[in-house]
């Protein structure tokens, strides 16, 4: 671990009626690290994405984030106190233009119209989203809509960011640029959660990867320890890594 | 911004300048502007926020009970009265948003409803309060403090006032975080509470604002006809359902679709009424729901959204 635990995920447990989801997962993210966490469909990954920001209830367990008890807060407090998040299914305010998308995220800190239009547009500088940014957001392609995400999770200023899925349908040129954008915030000092089934990304950005199976996590490590491990080429690959 | 804005609203007044002397018009554009005041007030819940109620009845009988009550009983000007109407209806609409905002949809349109079928038939029972099926009478005394006119024009100049300021508020609120937050609940609350709202008290808070100008609409809707019974009041074809009505067709969510959709719609139902009246009673209600019909089917977002989609691309052909 690179610094103090900064968000920890104590004994996380998940059941759907007769389910167990996400069963006693333990794991901690540190300041200024971008953790990723894979696994075969229906591993729990989003589950346990959902525990965290609270759109989900544990059924048992603890999460601990910056120093503080958060597993019993409503998602919007979380969102308050510095979760950004992002969803496997882009949500965009369809119906709003691309800026008062970010607005929406920004007036969080701005209460003012004129400061939270200043964080907007330089959030979406940041993201590469400028010129769209008069465009209704029903108008972006999946690409766009994923930068969109990201930027309304960027403009709470938030301390991490879970990112889920955010690759998935894009071309490899995009990918890179996604990449890039994860890479300049992290050295800025944001910390990540990444769900992701691109392991050529898992590569490029992660220092530390986590395996859920099941709903169980059956690894842990860098990402070159945890791809040659082999219960997880056997649960996840199903076939020798190249 | 805001200066595009005052114009459409003297656009507007236009027709009262031209026909402040027939009676028959000016009567006709009295309601127009009350009910465009109307739907706006609906609209910033109904339209921007997402929740479609059509129990605002409820909140119009409030603010029409109260002002005449307290006019009546302690004598207190109308003009004063909008005030205490406009936050009973807020107090009310909070108490009854609460637990229905829990349900989604559909499910809140019809629990509102109910509300509204609900209260009317408590507002029979409460003679000392409503007067009961007999309703109240304001008696016809004019004078400026008693907002009893016997021109009908200054009638007209008192809704299109009223008018103005609930589409000035509507544009202050279309700017402000409240307004971006109902927005964003609209959208998605899921997204919207991942971006720190608190749907359920941006919600109420919407509600408050709405109910509070419904209220005070109702106040003066009361010093207008005089007459104050349950069926008028409670009407779901011609209150609770007009809000939205008058909305859907001039344009949901829209700051001006309101203004648009009721100098349209009021008119147009008068006419018709009027005109089938005699040989078909109720026919004019076939018409209108024709109406509904086909804007809801080919214009998304009312007449003003269809005319700001045709001026994007006269812009953008011109541009290219």
């Amino acid at each position: 671990m690179t610094s103090e635990s900064f968000l920890s995920v104590e004994n996380a447990t998940r059941r759907f009626a007769g389910l167990v989801a996400v069963d006693t997962v333990t794991f901690r993210i540190g300041r200024g690290e971008i953790l990723s966490m894979i696994g075969p469909n229906g591993a729990g990954k989003t589950t346990m994405f959902n525990l965290i920001t609270g759109q989900l209830s544990l059924s048992d367990g603890a999460i601990v984030f910056g120093g503080e008890q958060i597993g019993k807060l409503p998602p919007h407090v979380r969102a308050q106190r510095g979760m950004g998040r992002t969803f496997q299914i882009a949500k965009p305010f369809i119906g709003l233009t691309t800026r008062e998308n970010v607005m929406v995220g920004a007036f969080q800190r701005n209460r003012r119209f004129a400061e939270a239009f200043d964080r907007a547009n330089a959030v979406l500088a940041e993201v590469g989203l400028e010129s769209r940014a008069d465009v209704s957001a029903g108008e972006l392609t999946l690409s766009e809509r994923r930068r969109l995400e990201i930027a309304r999770a960027l403009a709470l200023s938030p301390e991490l960011i879970l990112l889920d899925e955010v690759m998935a349908g894009l071309n490899a040129t995009e990918v890179n640029e996604v990449i890039d954008l994860i890479q300049r915030l992290n050295a800025r000092g944001m910390t990540f959660l990444v769900i992701e089934h691109n392991l050529k990304v898992v590569r490029a950005v992660s220092g530390r990867v986590i395996v859920l199976d099941h709903g169980v996590k059956i690894a842990e490590g860098t990402a070159t320890e945890v791809l040659s491990d082999p219960t997880v080429v056997k649960a996840y690959l199903g076939k020798r890594a190249e | 911004m805001l200066g595009q804005y005052v114009g459409l609203l003297l656009l507007a007044c236009a027709p009262l300048g031209l026909m402040w002397n027939d009676p028959y018009w000016i009567n006709i554009l009295a309601y127009a502007y009350l009910f465009g005041a109307l739907a706006a007030a609906w609209n910033i819940i109904g339209g921007f926020g997402g929740q479609f109620s059509l129990g605002h009845g409820v909140f119009f009988a409030i603010g029409a009970y109260t002002v005449a009550r307290l006019y009546l009983d302690l004598g207190l000007t109308p003009w004063l009265g909008i005030f205490p109407a406009a936050a009973l209806a807020t107090l009310v609409a909070v108490l009854i948003s609460w637990p229905t905002f829990r349900l989604r949809g559909p499910f809140f349109a019809i629990a509102t409803m109910a509300i509204n079928e609900a209260c009317f038939a408590l507002a029979n029972y409460t003679d000392r309060l409503t007067g009961g099926p007999r309703g109240i009478l304001v008696p016809f005394r004019a004078g400026f403090s008693n907002m009893i006119f016997i021109e009908r024009w200054k009638y007209a100049l008192l809704t299109f006032g009223f008018m103005s300021i609930t589409v000035l508020i509507t544009v202050l609120l279309r700017r402000s975080r409240l307004g971006h937050y109902l927005l964003a609940v609209r959208e998605d609350e899921d997204a919207a509470r991942a971006a720190g709202i608190d749907v359920l008290k941006v919600k109420l808070l919407g509600m408050a604002l709405s109910a509070a100008l419904t209220g005070a609409g109702g106040g003066i809707f009361a010093m207008y006809v005089r007459v104050l019974d349950p069926p008028t009041l409670f009407s779901l074809p011609d209150v609770g359902v007009k809000f939205a009505l008058i909305s859907l067709i001039g344009g949901i969510g829209t700051v001006m679709g309101p203004v648009v959709g009721a100098l349209l719609i009021v008119p147009v139902e008068n006419f018709l009424r009027g005109a089938l009246g005699g040989e078909v009673p109720g026919g004019h209600l076939i018409i209108l729901g024709i109406i509904l019909v086909g804007a809801s089917l080919f214009l998304k977002r009312g007449i003003v959204g269809a005319f700001t989609i045709a001026l994007r691309r006269i812009r953008d052909r011109r541009h290219s």
